[in-house]
């Protein structure tokens, strides 16, 4: 059954408004199971914190709304896990901190916590602006959300397509790009230990920026999105 | 490849103006707890409590140049530990039902947003800087956030003078007005005319919220009990209006319309009960009131002593309570005084009551009602008569309070008495009733048996037919069986 293949089953829901040339953007974790009435006190609750025009609150609500229901029509649907163990990309820019990295994930841990990994990565990398944890940790429920609509989508495709073909083939065949076979690695040749030359490719990097370089990348951003 | 630096003591904290590490902000006070403990025990609901009670501001020195204040309701705080409001009000960290709501991420979220508050105290810190930088869901976040917002634990100094002031003046002002403000705990909205209490979970909720069921697992509605805000308004009579009362009573008898007026902040229903209540109050509208004290009192005992009745003695008793607070006691005596008092000079009367008071006033409160009776009859009272009359009442009401109790603790007992009585009883109508059951039972037994017997003997004879027609030949009559 369709659920985040994390302990909590929390939605990453990212803010992206942009009203009479005032922009907002913002990303958070909720709570699916909260209260509709949640979601316009927040809403409300926001618009007044950050002293943003109250047309803000409707575009919030809507928003933050329109990803929960659609969350919400994925959870009656079946979705295949088997043992997957993907990487996971961070590569985000948060204020003046840069962090990017990449690492193995077990998407078949239905007890994962992505806030804990937040947490902890934090503090080892001893970052100082607190608005990098929440960031990382949208970042990778994102990207399980991700692999969790695929699986559904997948799961119907095996369905469908009965006769001679089973399921699994079309899932090893769409995911075998993604998947990291275990089987090579904790077989006989291979060991669980990762080879010193790879050691960079794993290695969380986390850099300060200065203002200037941070108002260079805003201006480059803001070009972009128009 | 860098070794990971050791992880930090504590969540990450933007807290640049604060130089001294957080452990030097000492927290737990039990030091200021001196006249804190009342509120501490009234304030069950924190959200009322904070804004109409007077709050006794714990100061705490911090280690820079600004003191942060919490209220005295807020007292059992500690950074070191997690108090039981805390686990009571937000559960959901404390059930173990998910792994990822634990206490440890609760003590997280809830010292951050603590000091990131202290790092900038003159600035209230909104909801949004606090989730912006909390790993975790927003709804969770919210809810601590509210908590310790609502328990004055964050953004609370910048109310301490305004609050000061507005308290000064609405003393002065009717109390009337001062409805206690109550918070859904649900939806953190003004609960409006009526609200919903559970005392299962100390759960305040709006009617909107009640409706919708949306309480917590574990409560159903028939927990809840309707409040209606208006009944719980308490308007204190203050010591000026009393005297005012009183005054207005010895001028005016009982036109009770003048005295309302002259009260002036008072209906006239009010004063007029309030004046019943009054320990002394009885003797100025004469013994009719004390006799009919005496009635009541005579109808509890005989409840008492014939325990099988069924009327409830619980209605009587409030009745009671409330038409003789207490004075019966002394009733004679007072009028006795009082009496006095009418025939002696004012003046003799008042370097009595002088006198009864100093050596009176240690030994025995109740004296005190006498000469305050004494001296609110003096005609020619003087300022300071009135003062000592007014400590006098005091020292009255408390002696009032202290009787009450302990009649209401009297009055448990008779009750309990009567409930025990009337169990044995049902307990022994249950034996009877047992008893009559073996019986009946015996006697059903009795009866099988017999009709086994008879229908043996039925057919033993019906065997006898057969050869008795074989034995004569002749027909036999066919003999009806009684069944």
């Amino acid at each position: 059954k369709f659920r985040m293949p994390t302990a909590e089953n929390l939605v990453p829901i990212r803010l992206d408004i942009d009203i009479d040339g005032q922009r907002f953007k913002d990303a958070f974790t909720w709570n699916p199971s909260d209260p509709d009435s949640e979601v316009s006190n927040f809403a409300k609750r926001t618009v007044k914190d950050l002293k943003l025009p109250p047309a803000f609150v409707t575009q919030i609500s809507q928003s933050i709304q329109t990803q929960l229901a659609e969350f919400h029509s994925f959870e009656g649907q079946d979705m295949h896990i088997k043992e997957k163990i993907v990487p996971l990309k961070i590569d985000l820019r948060v204020n003046n901190t840069v962090i990017r990295d990449q690492f193995l994930w077990d998407v078949s841990n239905l007890e994962s916590d992505p806030e804990e990994f937040a947490r902890t990565f934090c503090q080892d990398m001893d970052i100082g602006d607190p608005e990098v944890g929440p960031a990382i940790a949208v970042s990778i429920r994102e990207q399980l959300y991700e692999i969790a609509t695929q699986s559904v989508s997948s799961a119907r495709e095996a369905r469908v397509g009965k006769k001679g073909r089973r399921g699994s083939d079309i899932v090893a065949n769409s995911k075998a790009g993604n998947t990291v076979d275990l089987g090579k690695l904790f077989g006989s040749k291979g060991s669980v230990i990762r080879k010193r030359k790879e050691w960079y490719l794993y290695e969380p990097i986390v850099d300060i920026l200065s203002n200037e370089e941070v108002g260079a990348l805003d201006a480059r951003e803001e070009l972009n999105a128009r | 490849m860098t070794s990971a630096p050791p992880p930090a003591a504590q969540a990450p904290v933007l807290s640049p103006t604060n130089p001294p590490p957080p452990q030097q902000l000492p927290l737990s006070s039990p030091v200021s707890a001196v006249k804190s403990e009342v509120p501490v025990a009234e304030s069950r609901d924190p959200p009322a409590s904070v804004s109409s009670l007077p709050p006794e501001p714990s100061p705490v020195p911090a280690a820079a140049s600004y003191t942060i204040t919490i209220p005295s309701c807020s007292a059992w705080f500690s950074w070191d530990q997690i108090h039981d409001t805390e686990r009571r009000i937000l559960p959901e960290f404390f059930d173990g039902k998910s792994a990822s709501k634990n206490p440890g991420v609760y003590k997280y979220y809830r010292d951050y947003i603590i000091k990131r508050f202290r790092g900038n105290p003159s600035r209230k810190i909104t909801f949004t800087d606090a989730r912006r930088g909390l790993v975790g869901d927003v709804g969770s976040i919210r809810r601590v956030f509210d908590f310790l917002e609502e328990w004055g634990l964050i953004n609370y100094t910048p109310l301490v003078k305004p609050s000061a002031k507005e308290k000064r003046e609405t003393d002065e002002g009717s109390e009337k007005k001062e409805i206690p403000r109550r918070i859904c705990t649900n939806c953190k909205s003004p609960c409006g005319m009526t609200c919903f209490r559970t005392d299962k979970a100390d759960i305040m909720l709006c009617a909107k919220c009640y409706v919708r069921g949306d309480y917590r697992p574990g409560l159903s509605s028939t927990d809840f009990k309707r409040v209606d805000v208006t009944e719980e308004i308490k308007t204190d009579w203050t010591d000026k209006e009393t005297l005012h009362l009183l005054e207005a009573v010895l001028q005016y008898g009982e036109d009770w319309k003048k005295v309302a007026a002259h009260v002036g902040t008072r209906s006239e229903i009010d004063c007029v009960s309030r004046f019943i209540k009054l320990p002394f109050g009885e003797q100025f509208l004469g013994h009719e009131e004390a006799s009919e004290n005496d009635k009541p009192h005579h109808k509890n005992d005989e409840v008492i002593t014939t325990p099988g009745e069924e009327n409830d003695p619980e209605q009587d008793c409030p009745k009671r309570m409330r038409l003789t607070p207490l004075a019966d006691a002394s009733n004679p005596i007072m009028a006795q005084v009082a009496f006095l008092s009418a025939v002696v000079d004012s003046d003799v009367a008042q370097a009595a009551a002088q006198a009864a008071i100093s050596a009176l006033h240690k030994v025995d409160i109740g004296g005190g009602i006498q000469t305050s009776a004494v001296g609110a009859k003096d005609e020619g009272s003087s300022a300071a008569d009135s003062q000592v009359y007014s400590e006098s009442l005091n020292e009255a009401i408390t002696e009032a309070e202290s009787q009450l109790e302990k009649e209401e603790k009297d009055v448990d007992q008779y009750l309990s008495d009567i409930v025990q009585i009337q169990m044995k009883e049902i307990q022994d109508e249950i034996v009877h009733f047992e008893e009559l059951e073996l019986l009946l039972e015996k006697d059903r037994l009795q009866l099988q048996y017999m009709k086994d017997l008879l229908f043996a003997d039925q057919l033993s004879i019906l065997q006898h037919k057969p050869r008795q027609v074989s034995k004569d030949g002749e027909k036999v009559k066919p003999t009806n069986l009684v069944s």
